[in-house]
């Protein structure tokens, strides 16, 4: 195993985009939400926390997905575009060393950003005198597996496709990929045998991003999963993770640079 | 004995984007010997580049083999023992050099203080000590051509593979690259590089490969090639006969003649000719030929 060639590249990764300033901008955003919580409380809004632990789950999911996208889609290309590839894959290093290690980097940046965001966040709900659950952390590993997928299916596209078109497809995924999944479950019951396979094959690739979202349990108050679904959740990430980052390496692996 | 490279009947193909084929580099055949020096010439679109990457095991070749000591090219092993400088690279603009240096040493399985001051001296080495904590992004292109030759020196690696050595570099960086680069060779490491620089080819090289449209159409030994290109002019008073010896005679004025010849034994035939003649030997020219001139005649032969 070569765990020091892919740490290097990782803490590349998590280097260059903290000296782009690209956490600035989630930090930026946390305080912009701590702002419009300010704003919430001055108005009278408290007491409110069902409203405010949802609104502040759907700002955090929304804002780590984007961000996942766009760190995941663009890491690959970036090195082509810039040529940065060259020096890299002069070391004695494989291809799937560079692509592991970079996957690595690009989730160690989306953690980053998103615990960035998640602690202003928690902040701002303090200002609700909204208490952090044991749920609330539980939503946060969840969603941290979640991101890792998301970067991992960002990445495996952007070998196939430019940079723009990867992060557009996975916006697509990321957003939409609940909804196609719910409308084939839907389909399912009325739909001939033929089709059901297709439905079944569909639902089996497509990523389950779902799943990931304890948002609505820890807004509700629901209580924390048992610690099995989170043991399931990773055990997903992990396999859906490496069949994606799998089919990268395999286009990859050959691909003139 | 293992040859430093060997490339044997190498073919190069890119996919264009209107889904076309190009052969860029056509049956290439050739070989580097350990602690030689070589230069790899040819015009734009010759297929350097494409070589040096298949070297590099950047790309698959469609047809043929290399190898880089015997190893595979491109395989862990074989980037084990090469340093490699690309034509054109960045350098991760956010990054020191020091941190660019580091990232590519810990791949290169160097680390702790062994690694930083292998950093540190090589940064030092290259003129970039001063400057080795400010990000490359307000580097010029000479600065950032160093950082890719200090990055390329890591490992101590037996044999350079450099592409376009000295881009972007001033003449002062030439020369310590030179310096450099000899000292390297003296240490027993192997030079193949690609320039269009003949000067620099003329000043570092044992040999050199002239490719041309992909196909490698001259191998010459430096020295070999130089005595060549070199001229001769005798101008002499007296009735010497030439004939033999040259042919380019010019009569500069009544009774003062002007010969041209190839090579030192001829020009030596003459003088004893004219001596042997009573004659006065009133000038006597070696001439250095011009590689740049050989290089475009070559070329030109070739199309």
């Amino acid at each position: 195993m070569k765990f020091g060639v892919w740490k290097a590249l990782a803490r590349g990764v998590v280097l260059e985009s903290v000296r782009r300033k690209d956490l600035w901008v989630v930090a930026i955003l946390g305080f912009l939400i701590m702002a419009g919580a300010g704003m919430l409380g001055f108005f009278g809004l408290k007491g409110l926390e069902t409203f405010a632990k949802d609104l502040a789950a759907s700002v955090l999911g929304m804002f780590s997905t984007v961000m996942a996208v766009l760190v995941g889609s663009r890491v690959m290309p970036e090195e082509i575009k810039n040529r940065t590839l060259y020096p890299l894959l002069a070391r004695p290093i494989t291809r799937f060393d560079l692509l592991f290690g970079k996957f690595i980097g690009a989730t160690w940046v989306t953690w980053i950003a998103f615990l960035l965001l998640a602690g202003l966040t928690s902040l701002a709900l303090a200002m609700f005198q909204v208490p952090f659950e044991a749920v609330m952390g539980q939503y946060l590993i969840a969603k941290m597996l979640g991101l890792s997928v998301i970067v991992a299916v960002s990445m495996t596209l952007s070998v196939f496709m430019t940079a723009s078109a990867a992060a557009t497809m996975s916006f697509v995924l990321a957003f939409g990929s609940s909804m196609i999944i719910r409308a084939l479950v839907m389909a399912y019951e009325s739909s001939s045998p033929a089709f059901q396979v297709v439905f079944k094959f569909l639902n089996a690739i497509l990523p389950q991003y779902g799943l990931f979202d304890l948002g609505s349990r820890a807004a509700n108050g629901w209580g924390p999963v048992q610690a099995w679904v989170l043991g399931a959740l990773a055990a997903y990430a992990l396999v859906y993770s490496s069949a994606m980052l799998s089919i990268g390496w395999l286009k990859f692996r050959k691909q003139a640079i | 004995m293992t040859h430093a490279i060997e490339c044997r009947d190498l073919v190069v193909r890119y996919r264009q984007k209107n889904g076309q084929f190009v052969e860029a580099v056509k049956g290439l055949t050739f070989s580097v010997e350990p602690g030689e020096v070589v230069g790899f010439l040819g015009p734009n679109g010759a297929g350097k580049s494409s070589t040096l990457k298949a070297l590099m095991g950047f790309v698959e070749p469609l047809a043929g083999e290399c190898s880089v000591f015997g190893l595979a090219a491109g395989s862990v092993e074989a980037k084990q023992r090469v340093g490699y400088l690309p034509e054109v690279a960045l350098y991760y603009p956010f990054l020191t050099p020091f941190e660019t240096l580091s990232l590519y040493g810990e791949l290169q399985g160097l680390r702790g203080p062994t690694l930083k001051k292998e950093v540190s001296s090589l940064l030092d080495l290259i003129g970039l000590g001063h400057v080795m904590h400010k990000q490359n992004r307000t580097f010029s292109k000479g600065m950032l051509q160093r950082v890719g030759i200090a990055q390329s020196l890591l490992g101590s690696p037996d044999l350079l593979i450099l592409d376009e050595v000295t881009s972007g570099l001033d003449p002062v960086g030439r020369k310590e690259l030179r310096n450099l680069l000899k000292e390297r060779q003296t240490a027993g490491a192997t030079l193949f590089f690609s320039s269009h620089e003949l000067a620099e080819v003329e000043m570092l090289c044992n040999r050199m490969l002239l490719i041309h449209k992909g196909q490698l159409i001259e191998e010459r030994r430096i020295d070999a090639l130089m005595e060549e290109l070199r001229q001769y002019t005798l101008t002499y008073s007296g009735n010497a006969s030439m004939v033999g010896l040259t042919d380019h005679l010019e009569a500069i004025r009544p009774g003062v003649v002007r010969a041209a010849f190839e090579n030192k034994e001829r020009l030596l035939e003459a003088v004893a000719r004219v001596q042997a003649g009573s004659g006065t030997i009133l000038d006597l020219v070696a001439r250095e030929g011009s590689l740049e001139d050989y290089f475009v005649d070559t070329i030109a032969r070739a199309a």
